[in-house]
């Protein structure tokens, strides 16, 4: 039996100044392995073509496509309909500026996110191109790159309560990068440094542990651990500031 | 987060990693203290005399009348702390209301019932820590005299399950957050203190039950 499904897609064009935010519904029959990206794809061709959303690599890499699923933040290309009920919810992230439907200027956010936490290796090292790169040890390097999964899809913002009541918190995402560079032997950054730029109520202090950063988070980020680690490890570096022996 | 328009230097300083270690250090030392004041109350299952004893114990060592205000600066200062937190502003409010009801998801609405419950606590708590300090000494005839008044047992039935959510909520909190808990071991606690806060609703309600009888044995 192919169930048909019901989509209730929030619309709503910021452009236009006719437009007014509302539902729309879709009726669906579900196929075989079809993904919400999918079934987004037939809705614009076959019923509206002004629906708006966005996609890029169709595989869970490029993080483009998130939206709020039933209430949930998540990657619309890797989610299942056969994992969803009969009638699907579809909303764009919150938190982030509405470029229209289900399409999100996650990009602005991000730059300035990185901005920001200066998310890049910093060194006074210079390169030379002839001599070969340094090794790292292995088990370091799985470890980083455990953090460096994160496809910035904006997930664990959008699902944060403390980013949604308050614009200026960092976010999981920025939280979890820091811890990333923190773990980099190369980035000679002190934790003093580190401090100025987390160590704040903007930052991980303002965290209250919701968890609900790690419970959507589509790659599975740490984000639980990497937390707690970088709690620890700032509130440390406060203490030692206070004796004057923070390096 | 904000993309800032002005361009400043912002002092240096530790305060939000200070005032956070606070907020744990006071949250964790009420849980200790709930858990002290839950042996001394609960002494009354095991007879009117020994509450007495370990209540008289604690004026002889002086650590009611001193230890008592001690208790209530710290639940001070702890909300003072915490209530950085708690959104005030309506919109704010109906924020985070709005999402805990997009997501259900549990921590999240764990946190609404923490915030909410503290604003209880913080009311009732200081209506009984006064009316329990300024009534020294304690003794079990007291506070049986007072619960069967009726008024206290109502007070005590809605304060019991608000500061046993708040205290459970908490620890499992600063467990999550400190990172003594980790991402494998996450469920398991979660169940585990769900148990605890159970466990301490009912040995409460037991107690309650008793001094209600108290009298009753006695007349
Ligand atoms: C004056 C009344 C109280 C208020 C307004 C209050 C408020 C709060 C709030 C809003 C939080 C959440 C903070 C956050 O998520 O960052 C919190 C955490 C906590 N509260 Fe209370 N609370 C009160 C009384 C108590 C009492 C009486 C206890 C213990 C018996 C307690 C134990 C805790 C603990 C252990 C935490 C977790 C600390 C942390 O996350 O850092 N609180 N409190
Ligand atoms: S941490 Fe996870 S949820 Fe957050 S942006 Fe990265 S991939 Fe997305
Ligand atoms: S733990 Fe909670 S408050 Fe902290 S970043 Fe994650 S969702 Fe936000
Ligand atoms: S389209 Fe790239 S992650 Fe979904």
């Amino acid at each position: 039996m192919t169930r048909r499904l019901t989509f209730n897609i929030f619309r709503y064009n910021p452009q236009d100044p006719e437009s007014v935010p509302h539902t729309d519904n879709f009726v669906l029959e579900e196929a075989e392995r079809m993904t919400l990206y999918i079934a987004l794809t037939k809705i614009r061709e076959e019923q509206d073509h002004s629906l708006t959303f966005d996609f890029c690599c169709r595989a869970g890499i490029c993080g483009a496509c998130a939206m709020v699923i039933n209430g949930r933040p998540g990657l619309a290309c890797k989610t299942l309909t056969k994992d969803l009920p009969d009638e699907i919810t579809l909303m764009p992230l919150p938190v982030f500026k509405l470029v229209g439907d289900l399409s999100v200027d996650t990009g602005t956010w991000f730059s300035a996110m990185n901005e920001k936490v200066e998310s890049w290796v910093h060194t006074n090292k210079k390169m030379d191109p002839t001599v070969q790169e340094e090794r790292m040890n292995n088990a370091l390097a799985e470890e980083i790159y455990e953090l460096e999964r994160c496809v910035e899809c904006g997930c664990c913002v959008a699902a944060c309560g403390t980013a949604n009541m308050r614009q200026d918190f960092l976010g999981a995402v920025a939280l979890n990068r820091i811890a990333r560079f923190i773990m980099d032997p190369r980035d000679e950054r002190t934790e003093k440094e580190y401090f100025e730029v987390v160590g704040t109520d903007e930052g991980i202090f303002g965290c209250m542990g919701l968890l609900a950063c790690e419970d959507v988070c589509p790659k599975q980020l740490p984000l639980q651990d990497q937390l707690g680690i970088l709690r620890r490890q700032m509130g440390w570096t406060a203490v030692k500031q206070l004796f004057h022996i923070a390096k | 987060m904000a993309i800032d328009t002005t361009i400043y230097v912002r002092p240096q300083s530790g305060i939000s990693a200070y005032l956070d270690w606070l907020q744990m250090l006071t949250g964790a030392g009420l849980i200790l203290f709930m858990w002290s004041h839950m042996i001394l109350v609960a002494s009354v299952n095991f007879g009117v005399d020994a509450m007495n004893t370990i209540a008289k114990f604690f004026e002889d060592s002086y650590m009611a009348q001193v230890g008592g205000p001690m208790i209530g600066l710290t639940f001070l200062l702890h909300f003072a702390l915490a209530a950085r937190k708690v959104p005030f502003r309506t919109e704010q409010q109906s924020t985070m209301w709005k999402h805990g009801k997009m997501l259900h998801h549990k921590d999240t609405w764990l946190w609404v019932v923490q915030a909410v419950t503290a604003m209880i606590i913080l009311i009732m708590g200081a209506i009984h820590m006064w009316t329990v300090l300024t009534d020294l000494p304690i003794t079990a005839q007291k506070s049986a005299a007072r619960i069967q008044g009726g008024f206290w047992l109502v007070f005590y039935l809605i304060l019991l399950p608000m500061v046993e959510l708040h205290v459970g909520i908490g620890f499992y909190r600063i467990a999550v957050k400190w990172g003594f808990i980790k991402r494998k071991t996450r469920q398991g606690f979660k169940g585990f203190e769900n148990i605890l806060t159970l466990i301490f609703i009912a040995i409460g309600l037991i107690t309650i039950v008793r001094f209600i009888l108290i009298q009753v044995i006695q007349v």
